[in-house]
Parts: structure tokens; C-alpha cells; sequence
């Protein structure tokens, strides 16, 4: 079942397209990669799917529901991650968790919220204690307070330590679990064929190629692509992971 | 509860916490107003009656000079400085206008006539192109005092005179005066100031963008935001009132839940420019001249620091329709006055008008980026 579609999406910068007829739909409860040089028109294409941009052309739907035509209901059914999770200081994550929540009127029980993120005992903290994997787990938290049907995420990753970074893969697929649909973007290919269940190739606003992560390696093996390197059994993130171990760090 | 209610009552809350605890948001919201209050008034708050500085150059070594010095020094209008020995040291003085104008009583001052066996002289009194008023006024004063000396000398009967009688009535002081502006600009400073420097800084860092994904909608913020800085300036108002109270003994004749009813009216009307430049506003370079060129101007036109009175006729119509003014003046006729709200007609009247224009705008040009 689809829960998101999106026809021929457009959007126009002073006559350049950026986002140039781009369609593709997620299943709900599908890890959904958006991959793409910078300026491929990727984060463009969730602004518009999170009315954070007005859409020049064509449609999106998610759940049904026209994003052009009813951003308030929209907004309602979306959880959004921006690139760079950013708190107002001198705020408790109690009360960033509350403000959230209260931003849909709702009042949740915030320590739930907190626990799901490995965060219950910093609850009294101030946002401006937290380190860079802590301020994204707890935006992922805020961005779910009300019980979003599409989670995006646009380059969670970036700035991460491989220990935080397994530990944000681990809570996306918990939440994918929860049958919620993830639509995210990321530079890391390696990220990206562990975690997305399909995976959407941009360059210059058009979606150049939509598979999943094994469909598209095999493709491009079978057009007689070899790599000029001996396949290794191990790569240096395995050792630095085996010599620092999987825990989260602070 | 109402759902849009909670929303707003809960970013309120934890808006005026932040508050709390942020040591220079509570220095610029608190302190700062306090520093110009002791500042104004320790400059307006003692009530002195000296209102010439004058330095007194005695050359005559007559018991007559000497009790005539005594005799000026008693009088109230002038601060005398006998710090000079010279016309020319004295005239240095002038000229930086340290002083307003020089005294001299030459060396035969007071010297007993030979013909009417009664002292005589003409003391010499000096000032600038500049001071042509104060030396004028003075001339004016020492002629009564020497009028005074001659009937008893003569014996005349003077066939009119004047005397001057005081009201039982007080007017309002300089401090009195002060103080409402005072308030005005602490009013400015959070209200127009705060948003100012926030809202760039939470652009920059997408805090308001990732709001704008939630339902959160701008009239709500701005609600919060309007309860909470009410409750931040009323906190800051009365601690400027309690030292204004004790320090500098401030007569307050008004109702207090007229005036706090009034205050907050005034607090939204002045946070709603803040919002509007704010909300505006996509950075700090944006932002500072704008409400510079705004607030500036206000400061200085709605009486904040001096009375409107003092301006030029026109100058005072046309000023009198700036948000600021009634904000200052409704202060002052409830503070000094005792209006009621009623009474304050004209002046609420003319803040709502404002505060209703000021919200349009604002949440027409509101970004939350």
C-alpha cells in the first residue's frame, strides 16, 4: 500500500528547475533512500513534500491527502529531522519533548518519549549539554510525539561517530518496525544499502534511477561493470568498530 | 482545556522559565532599566533650587561686602563658587559654561559715604553671549536684594511691590517626569529589543522552520509570546517601581490594578513592533538598523527622557500620535495623576488603534526562515 505518491513534482528557482518531474511513491513502513550529488535537488524535493516549500508542479499525496491543497492535515500526519537539529538553550529535554507536543495540542508522557531515545536521564538537562548524536536523537523523538505515519529525515547522519551513527540505524529501523514510513537522504552509500528497503537516484532534479539497493548493483554488474580492486573481507570502519566497540558514546 | 489553548498556555510557560534562567536576558530585562533609573534619577531626583552656578570675586575688605556674600549665599537660587581670584580665571569658566556668570564687588563695595554716612556700591555682575538669560535674571535678583538693603538704609516707602506665595498644591517633579519615561524605555528595550535579537538567531538555526512543520500556527506564537513578556515585564516593572519606591521616594497617587491593567495593554502593543521587525527580519543585519531607525526616534519623541513640552508646537502634535506616547503619558496620569481607565480614554484608544495595525503587519510579514 502506498502512503506516499508523488506525480511529476516541479520546482522552479528564477526560471532553473530544480526539482524537474520527479515521481516516485513509499510504502508504508518502508525505509525510503533519496540519494544525490549536492544540489541534485533532493532536499528541495522533502521541502515540498513537508509544505515547507510551495510545489510549482505536478502532485504529492500522502495518506490520501493532497500536500498543495491541505498542508495543516498534512503536517499532522509528518515527522520531520532537519540537517542540523537545533534546540532553543536553557531548555530542559522535558520541556522540549512538552513544547513539541503542544505544538499539535497534545500532552504526551514525556519520559516514554525520552526512553525510546536512550535519553530518560538526561531529561532534566538543558538541550545545550547534549553531544551532536544526543541533539539527533532527540530531534527524532520531538519529530514523533504525535504519532507521524511519514518520518523524514534529511542526512541524519552527517558529523556522526560509527558508533552513534549504527545506533541512529538501529532506531530508524525500530521505528520503520512500528509500521512508520521513513523517507530520508544521505551521502553515505554504505548507510544507504543497509538501511533503505528502496533507494531513489537524483542528478540535476531528475530521478535518474529507483530500486532497491540489490536490484541496482545488480544492474549495473550485469552492463559488465567490474571493480578494479580485489573485494576485502574487512574495511577500516569493521576495525575501528572492532577496536572501540559498538557502544553508544556521549 | 482547548487544545489551541494549552498550545499556547504550554509555550508560555516554558518561554517565561527560559527567561529566568538565562543570566543576560535578565540583566538586559531587569538590571539594565535599573542602571538608567539610578542614572536619571540621581541626575533628576535630587530637587536642588540652585539654578545658577556663580562665581563671586569679593575685592572690598568693607564689613558691608562681607555680609552682603553672606547674604547671597543664603539665597537659594544660586550655587556661589569663590574659588576665583580673577575676572579672567572666572571667564575661563564662562566659557566652558562650568559657571553661568560672575559676581565681582569691586574694592570700594560698601565703602561708607562721606556725605550720607551710609554704605555704597555697584557690584559688577558678568556673562556670556550665551547666558544673556541667566545673567539677566541674575542682575534682576541681586537688584531685589540691594532694593531690600536700600529701604532700610533710606527709610522710603515703596509704593509697589510684589511678593511671592506658594500653592498648597505639588506639580509634578523632574523625577516624577522621569520615572514614567523610564518605564516607556524598559518597555522599548524588552518589547522591541528582545524579539529582535532573538528571532535572527533562531532562523539561523532552523528552530522556527522546524515549528513551522508542526500545526503551530504564527497567531498562537505570538499569543505565548505576548503572555510571557507581560508576565517578564510586570516582574521587571515593579522592581524598577519598588526601588523608584524607596530609593527615590516616589509619590505614587494612581491604582496599581489600573496601572498593571494598562501595562500590559502597553506590553503587547510594543512587543507586536518587535514581532513584526522579528518576524521579518531573515537576519541580524536585517534586523538591528530597522529597529534602530524605529526606536530611536520614539525614544526621544514620546518623552521618554525629556517632556514633550519642551518640543516645538508642531513637533508636539505630530509626536503625539506615536505608539509610545500615550504608553508614557497614561503612565503618567495614572502614577502621578490617579486616572482611572476610563479618564485614560484618549490614550487606550489610540493604543489599541496601534496595536491592532502593528499585529496586522506582523503577521503579514512573518517568516519563519
Amino acid at each position: 500500500m502506498n502512503i506516499v505518491s508523488v506525480k511529476d513534482l516541479r520546482k522552479v528557482y528564477d526560471d532553473k528547475p530544480v526539482v524537474d518531474g520527479v515521481s516516485f511513491s513509499v510504502k508504508k513502513g518502508e525505509v525510503f533512500g533519496i540519494l544525490g550529488p549536492n544540489g541534485a535537488g533532493k532536499t528541495t524535493t522533502l521541502e515540498m513534500l513537508e509544505t515547507l516549500r510551495p510545489i510549482d508542479g505536478g502532485s504529492a499525496t500522502i495518506d490520501g491527502i493532497d500536500v498543495a491543497k491541505n498542508p495543516d492535515a498534512i503536517k499532522r500526519l509528518i515527522g520531520v529531522q532537519p540537517q542540523t537539529p537545533a534546540f532553543q538553550d536553557k531548555t530542559t529535554l522535558k520541556e522540549v519533548i512538552e513544547l513539541f507536543a503542544a505544538a499539535y495540542g497534545e500532552k504526551v508522557d514525556v519520559l516514554q518519549f525520552l526512553r525510546d531515545v536512550d535519553l530518560e536521564e538526561k531529561a532534566g538537562n538543558y538541550v545545550e549539554q547534549l553531544s551532536g548524536g544526543q541533539k539527533q536523537r532527540l530531534s527524532i523523538t520531538t519529530a514523533l510525539v504525535h504519532g507521524p505515519k511519514v518520518f523524514f529525515l534529511d542526512e541524519p547522519t552527517t558529523g556522526l561517530d560509527p558508533q552513534a551513527r549504527r545506533h541512529l540505524w538501529d532506531l530508524i529501523r525500530t521505528i520503520r518496525d512500528k509500521g512508520v514510513s521513513v523517507i530520508m537522504t544521505t551521502h553515505y552509500m554504505d548507510e544507504a544499502e543497509m538501511l533503505c528497503d528502496r533507494i531513489a537516484v537524483m542528478d540535476n532534479g531528475k530521478i535518474v534511477a529507483l530500486d532497491t539497493p540489490k536490484n541496482l548493483i545488480k544492474a549495473l554488474l550485469k552492463r559488465g561493470f567490474k571493480k578494479t580492486q580485489q573485494v576485502e573481507q574487512a574495511n577500516l570502519e569493521d576495525v575501528f568498530i572492532d577496536l572501540t566497540g559498538k557502544a553508544l558514546r556521549d | 482545556m482547548n487544545k489551541s489553548l494549552y498550545t499556547i498556555l504550554t509555550f508560555a510557560r516554558i518561554n517565561t522559565r527560559r527567561f529566568f534562567r538565562d543570566r543576560i536576558a535578565i540583566f538586559f530585562g531587569i538590571l539594565f532599566p535599573l542602571i538608567f533609573l539610578f542614572v536619571f534619577g540621581g541626575i533628576f531626583g535630587n530637587n536642588s533650587q540652585a539654578n545658577f552656578h556663580v562665581s563671586l570675586i569679593n575685592n572690598s575688605k568693607s564689613d558691608f561686602a562681607k555680609q552682603f556674600v553672606d547674604q547671597l549665599k543664603k539665597e537659594s537660587a544660586f550655587k556661589i563658587d569663590e574659588d576665583d581670584k580673577t575676572l579672567d580665571a572666572a571667564k575661563e569658566k564662562m566659557v566652558r559654561s562650568q559657571i553661568d556668570a560672575t559676581i565681582i564687588l569691586p574694592d570700594n563695595f560698601g565703602a561708607i559715604d562721606q556725605a550720607t554716612q551710609t554704605p555704597k556700591g555697584q557690584a559688577e555682575v558678568y556673562y556670556t553671549q550665551n547666558t544673556q538669560q541667566s545673567g539677566q535674571t541674575m542682575t534682576t535678583i541681586i537688584d531685589g536684594v540691594f532694593r531690600d538693603i536700600n529701604k532700610n538704609i533710606t527709610h522710603a516707602a515703596e509704593p509697589f511691590t510684589v511678593v511671592g506665595k506658594q500653592i498648597n498644591q505639588k506639580s509634578l517633579t523632574s523625577f516624577d517626569y522621569t520615572f514614567a519615561g523610564l518605564l516607556g524605555f524598559a518597555l522599548l528595550g524588552m518589547g522591541i529589543f528582545g524579539p529582535v535579537n532573538v528571532f535572527p538567531e533562531l532562523k539561523k538555526q532552523g528552530i522556527l522552520r522546524r515549528l513551522s512543520t508542526t500545526p503551530l500556527k504564527v497567531w498562537q506564537y505570538f499569543c505565548s509570546m505576548a503572555i510571557s513578556q507581560s508576565i517578564i515585564g510586570l516582574v521587571s516593572i515593579a522592581v524598577m517601581f519598588i526601588v523608584a519606591l524607596t530609593v527615590f521616594k516616589l509619590e505614587v497617587v494612581g491604582n496599581v490594578l489600573v496601572l498593571v491593567a494598562f501595562l500590559v495593554l502597553a506590553i503587547i502593543e510594543i512587543l507586536g513592533i518587535g514581532l513584526a521587525i522579528g518576524g521579518w527580519a531573515r537576519n541580524e543585519r536585517q534586523a538591528a538598523p530597522l529597529s534602530n531607525i524605529i526606536t530611536f526616534p520614539m525614544m526621544f519623541l514620546s518623552g521618554t527622557f525629556f517632556p514633550r513640552f519642551l518640543m516645538p508646537e508642531w513637533l508636539q502634535g505630530a509626536t503625539a500620535y506615536l505608539p509610545l506616547t500615550p504608553v508614557i503619558d497614561g503612565i503618567r496620569y495614572i502614577v502621578n495623576e490617579g486616572y482611572g481607565l476610563t479618564q485614560l480614554g484618549p490614550q487606550i484608544g489610540l493604543m489599541l488603534g496601534w496595536t491592532v495595525v502593528i499585529y496586522i503587519i506582523a503577521f503579514r510579514v512573518f517568516r519563519w526562515e
